[in-house]
């Protein structure tokens, strides 16, 4: 009865896509930052091909971060 | 005949809220990105709105709620609906008044739970769907809020605490820009949709449409029309109330709350569950707070937040009962919801008119 009456299912749904989205999307943006950051120091490090690596890893972060938020509304558009 | 001009009073009454809806909410969804210093407040304002009007079009899973699962369709009439709406609107303008927190997407299910019991009894409510979709996620959504943005504020302070402070600011400021977007898409969505569902509840009281029908495409682009003439009108009047009021944030804090309010709300949308939107971004602003420092949250204003989750359901419950008694005074026609608009837009103006007097309300109430 209270199963049925509290939406279990919908809830632990919204409850892990919160925590997903929310979590993930802002460590994803952080690693973004992140990546910039190392790059700027490493570069004026003179160490290009650690500088590199950090923008690449950062530039993935924000695609991801992209691809979450792009993901998000195409599942809402899609009910 | 007289159905009918029930009817077009109740979707006027509807659209007129969520206009107050969006007004009252300007600060919410802006407030973060402009205290922290990522967008000017024109600009902020400005696209606020514009997604305000597109998130309305994104879903239909709140109206159909709405519309369906929190009052029996079959025994509702456009006066139960019209007298359910003037008991959301009377709350929120009493709480307005006097300064009282309120969420007005509470009132306004509250209003017409009470004007359907009125009318009818307690037969006229769908428990399952009173509770599960709209009590329990009411509960549940901002303290989820409060979670995910604390948890997501750590995690970034450990990502990015070495580097440049600098560079660290901008990045999170530029990244508000995405994140207060989210946030007022998320808000458009689920706020609108409460607006469509009381008029495509009102459609099929009066016959207009079948049971099980969906909002139609006119519904729908009125509500968002509404909600971002709304949001836009806000201004930025209200702004600190939000912003500076429960932390005083830094970019990252900022980040990290709006992305946890738009999660939180777009995915309770996604299953149907009508938020007070208000409740949910305050729930990440104190959990980005909370996180860094736990004497930085002004814990009054969960306080406070509590209160009106309590208070505004019951209340807004009993406006709508009185008001259906009220028009039933009248008998069945039109006249009484007629009498009692007149009645409602003089109090609104008594009260404009009296706060003019004695300066701005205390705080908004939100959704």
């Amino acid at each position: 009865m209270i199963a049925t009456i509290v939406h279990t299912d919908e809830l632990l749904q919204t409850v892990a896509a919160s925590l997903i989205a929310g979590i993930g999307v802002t460590f994803l943006f952080s690693v973004g930052i992140w990546g910039a950051g190392q790059f700027t120091e490493l570069s004026r490090a003179n160490r290009p091909v650690a500088a590199s690596a950090a923008a690449v890893i950062g530039v993935l972060g924000l695609l991801c971060v992209a691809a979450a938020v792009i993901t998000g509304i195409v599942v809402m558009t899609h009910k | 005949m007289s159905s009918d001009v029930i009817l077009l009073l109740v979707i006027a009454t509807a659209l007129a809220f969520d206009f107050t809806n969006g007004f009252h909410d300007t600060a919410n969804v802006v407030a973060t990105s402009i205290s922290t210093g990522a967008a000017r407040p024109q600009v902020a304002i400005g696209f606020a709105s514009l997604l305000n009007f597109v998130g309305a079009f994104i879903s239909i899973s709140v109206a159909a709620t709405v519309a369906k699962d929190v009052v029996d369709a079959e025994v509702i009439t456009p006066t139960i609906v019209f007298a359910g709406l003037i008991g959301a609107i009377a709350w929120n303008l009493i709480t307005w008044y006097f300064g009282l927190p309120s969420s007005s997407s509470h009132a306004l299910i509250g209003g017409v739970v009470g004007s359907a019991v009125a009318a009818v009894g307690f037969d006229a409510v769908l428990a399952e769907g009173l509770v599960g979709k709209v009590l329990i996620p009411a509960v549940v959504a901002p303290i989820l809020a409060f979670g995910v943005a604390g948890f997501a504020i750590g995690l970034s302070y450990r990502v990015v605490g070495k580097q440049r402070p600098g560079i660290v600011s901008r990045g999170y400021r530029y990244g508000q820009i995405v994140s207060g977007g989210l946030l007022a898409l998320a808000h458009g969505t689920n706020d609108a949709q409460k607006t469509m569902g009381i008029i495509t509840l009102a459609l099929i009281a009066n016959g207009t449409l079948g049971a099980e029908a969906d909002p139609p495409f006119w519904v729908i682009a009125s509500s968002a029309t509404a909600i971002a003439l709304g949001t836009y009108s806000g201004g930025w009047r209200i702004i600190k109330t939000t912003g500076t009021r429960i932390i005083k944030m830094d970019a990252a804090q900022g980040f990290s709350a709006q992305g946890a309010g738009a999660a939180v709300i777009l995915a309770s949308t996604h299953f149907g569950f009508p938020l007070s939107t208000t409740h949910v971004i305050n729930g990440g602003v104190m959990g980005s707070g909370a996180a860094k420092r736990l004497s930085a949250v002004r814990w009054g204003v969960a306080g406070n937040i509590m209160v009106a989750w309590l208070l505004t359901l019951p209340a807004a419950a009993a406006i709508g009962a009185l008001t259906y008694g009220f028009t039933r005074i009248f008998g069945t026609g039109a006249l009484g919801p007629i009498l009692v608009t007149m009645m409602a837009l003089s109090l609104i103006a008594a009260a404009f008119a009296r706060r003019a007097q004695s300066g701005a309300p205390v705080e908004a109430t939100g959704t």
